[in-house]
């Protein structure tokens, strides 16, 4: 699905019937991603109007990872620009929206208090209603515009700085079966990209690499497979490959290209075979809370887009009787046009926020399960 | 611009909200909330109050100005990136006014404007009548050598800095001005990766 094109009806599911068609801007700068969005309802058709994101990989390039005070600066001076290309790439303007919806965390909190100011300048100078928008329900909810998915689902969000299943039942009901308890996997590819001296972002690369390389040479280890449950782990695996990169330095003085494939291919092999296994008990979980629906498998996230990764996905679904969703990559990775889309939700069910609207760093999406300490290169988020 | 623009001014660059309504020449609202942190939730409703209290609304105003630092990066964003917000929405300017125009504005001669920052440091420019130095920073054995030489500092009553922010956008705002954008003076924190690549073998 393109921005400007036409994509699923939407089931709504909720009973509400909306006279008039519904637009929302939406914006985020949680990440490294500047973003803004139009996305308009008009009845149970849904058009994404523009999709506009200003990415900041160069920025952080000479650094270990996503620097928060860089990232920061570039969204305060980003932000109403984005707004403006969004607006003008949709022809539509102020007067035609209908509220403003705004990424108010989990998130890096420098940059998401500087979408959050942008959104309160815009809702109080247009006179719009503004709607703060959980970052994580953005990518859960994608499913529900680019695929017309119904609730409920399962939901593998899988991305630098996060990795966790979710039972999606409502646009305002998650409950988490399981996450990473240290290392997101997108952050374990760039690192492994960087040890390996391969470019970043990570994942494309160790992809590209993985392609010529024997992913049975190393062994590495598939962290918590042993243990029951859908908690995953990754930086062991981390470690591992550490350790075998050193000992090929320390024999040869340096990689070959097949060393460097082999190593690749070693370590996407292990993170896919970790997701796949997880996914499959985790279904095995929704198909236990939810035996009368044909179970659905939907994955987000910037690791979404790696094949192996998708293939092992699919075939799994394809095991255990279960659809499987990919939202085009676009929508997948941070983007605004999520946020435009969970706001359109909330604003539905009536769910709005005023000008006290607080910027939160933590932001679990299931208030009931316990809080969970996996983190990732943005630090630890939900 | 009407004759007697309405213009808004806010600043969060240090341990406060501060808010400062002119019209024209003529201060209507000034309001200064102490506060060390809750600036981003507190800030728009207290604009609200200051122009329900001048018996204006957003749609009346014609100019915003901003307190762009150097001081607090969170607190100079704060403002910033709510300033560019109504800006798009109601179609006027705003204007970034640094903390060292707001000291040094009216004032005769060469000078040294002077804002703490963190760790006992501070941000200071020398200026020389029109011709303004480059922003500095300073330690505090550094700033004492100073003495001496006229200083304007930050000890000025919040509700002059802010009311001096808005008469300093008033004399800008007959040319264009580039948006709002935050002085940081300082560089951001950030350590390049220690990870260094292999050597490939061939
Ligand atoms: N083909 C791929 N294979 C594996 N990982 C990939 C691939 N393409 C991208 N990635 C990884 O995805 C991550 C970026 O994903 P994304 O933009 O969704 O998330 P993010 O920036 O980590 O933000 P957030 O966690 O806030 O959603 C990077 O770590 C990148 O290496």
């Amino acid at each position: 699905m393109r921005s400007g094109v036409t994509c699923h009806q939407i089931n709504w599911q909720d009973g509400v019937s909306m006279v008039k068609s519904v637009t929302i801007l939406g914006l985020e700068s949680s990440c490294d991603d500047t973003a803004a969005a139009v996305v308009r309802a008009n009845g149970p058709e849904i058009s994404v109007l523009a999709s506009v994101v200003y990415g900041q990989t160069e920025l952080h390039a000479p650094f270990g990872g996503v620097v928060p005070e860089i990232a920061a600066r570039a969204h305060a001076e980003k932000i109403d620009h984005c707004v403006e290309e969004a607006l003008d790439r949709a022809e539509v303007s102020l007067s035609q929206v209908d509220a403003i919806a705004v990424t108010a965390g989990p998130g890096l909190i420098g940059g998401v208090l500087s979408g959050v100011m942008c959104a309160k300048g815009l809702s109080a100078g247009a006179n719009l209603p503004l709607i703060g928008v959980n970052h994580l329900a953005g990518h859960a909810l994608t499913p529900r515009f680019t695929d017309g998915a119904v609730f409920p689902y399962l939901m593998l969000l899988v991305s630098g700085g996060h990795c966790q299943f979710l039972l999606v039942a409502g646009h305002d009901d998650f409950t988490r079966l399981g996450g990473t308890i240290d290392d997101a996997p997108g952050e374990a590819f760039d690192k492994t990209a960087k040890l390996l001296g391969l470019a970043q972002p990570g994942g494309p690369s160790v992809e590209r690499a993985a392609k010529d390389g024997e992913a049975t040479r190393f062994a590495f280890p598939r962290p918590l497979l042993d243990r029951p449950g859908c908690d995953m782990s990754f930086s062991g695996l981390k470690t591992a490959l550490l350790r075998a990169r050193n000992a090929l330095l320390e024999a040869q003085g340096g990689l070959t290209a097949q060393d460097v494939a082999d190593l690749s291919a070693g370590f996407q092999a292990a993170v896919c075979d970790v997701l796949t296994e997880k996914s499959r008990r985790a279904l095995t979980l929704f198909k236990e809370r939810h035996p009368d629906t044909p179970p659905l498998l939907a994955v987000a996230g910037g690791v979404a887009a790696n094949g192996a990764i998708r293939d092992g996905l699919t075939a799994l679904s394809r095991r255990e009787g279960a659809g499987f969703i990919a939202p085009p990559l676009g929508y997948c990775t941070d983007n605004a046009a999520m946020i435009a889309w969970a706001g359109l939700e909330r604003y539905r069910a009536g769910q709005f926020d005023d000008l006290t609207l607080v910027a939160r760093p933590r932001w679990p999406l299931d208030s009931q399960s316990a809080p969970m300490l996996g983190s990732g290169k943005k630090g630890a988020k939900a | 611009m009407p004759p007697d623009p309405w213009v808004l001014a806010f600043d969060t660059s240090a341990a406060h909200c501060a808010v400062a309504l002119l019209a024209g020449k003529t201060r209507r609202v000034c309001r200064v909330d102490s506060m060390v942190r809750g600036q981003a939730e507190h800030l728009m409703p207290m604009l609200e109050t200051v122009l329900a209290e001048a018996g204006i609304t957003w749609r009346d105003l014609n100019l915003i100005a901003v307190g762009t630092g150097p001081g607090n990066f969170t607190g100079i964003r704060i403002s910033v990136a709510a300033a560019r917000g109504l800006a798009l929405a109601l179609a006027i300017p705003a204007i970034g006014v640094s903390g060292f125009d707001t000291l040094a504005h009216g004032q005769a001669g060469p000078l040294w404007s002077v804002i703490p920052a963190r760790r006992g440091h501070f941000y200071a420019r020398y200026d020389e009548g029109p011709i303004t130095g480059v922003p500095l920073q300073l330690s505090a054995p550094e700033l004492d050598q100073l003495t001496g030489q006229k200083l304007c500092r930050t000890d000025v009553p919040a509700e002059t800095f802010v009311e001096n922010i808005a008469r300093v956008s008033l004399g800008r705002a007959d040319r264009a001005q580039p948006r709002p954008a935050p002085l940081y003076v300082r560089p951001p924190d950030a350590a390049p990766s220690n990870i260094t690549a292999p050597i490939l073998l061939t």
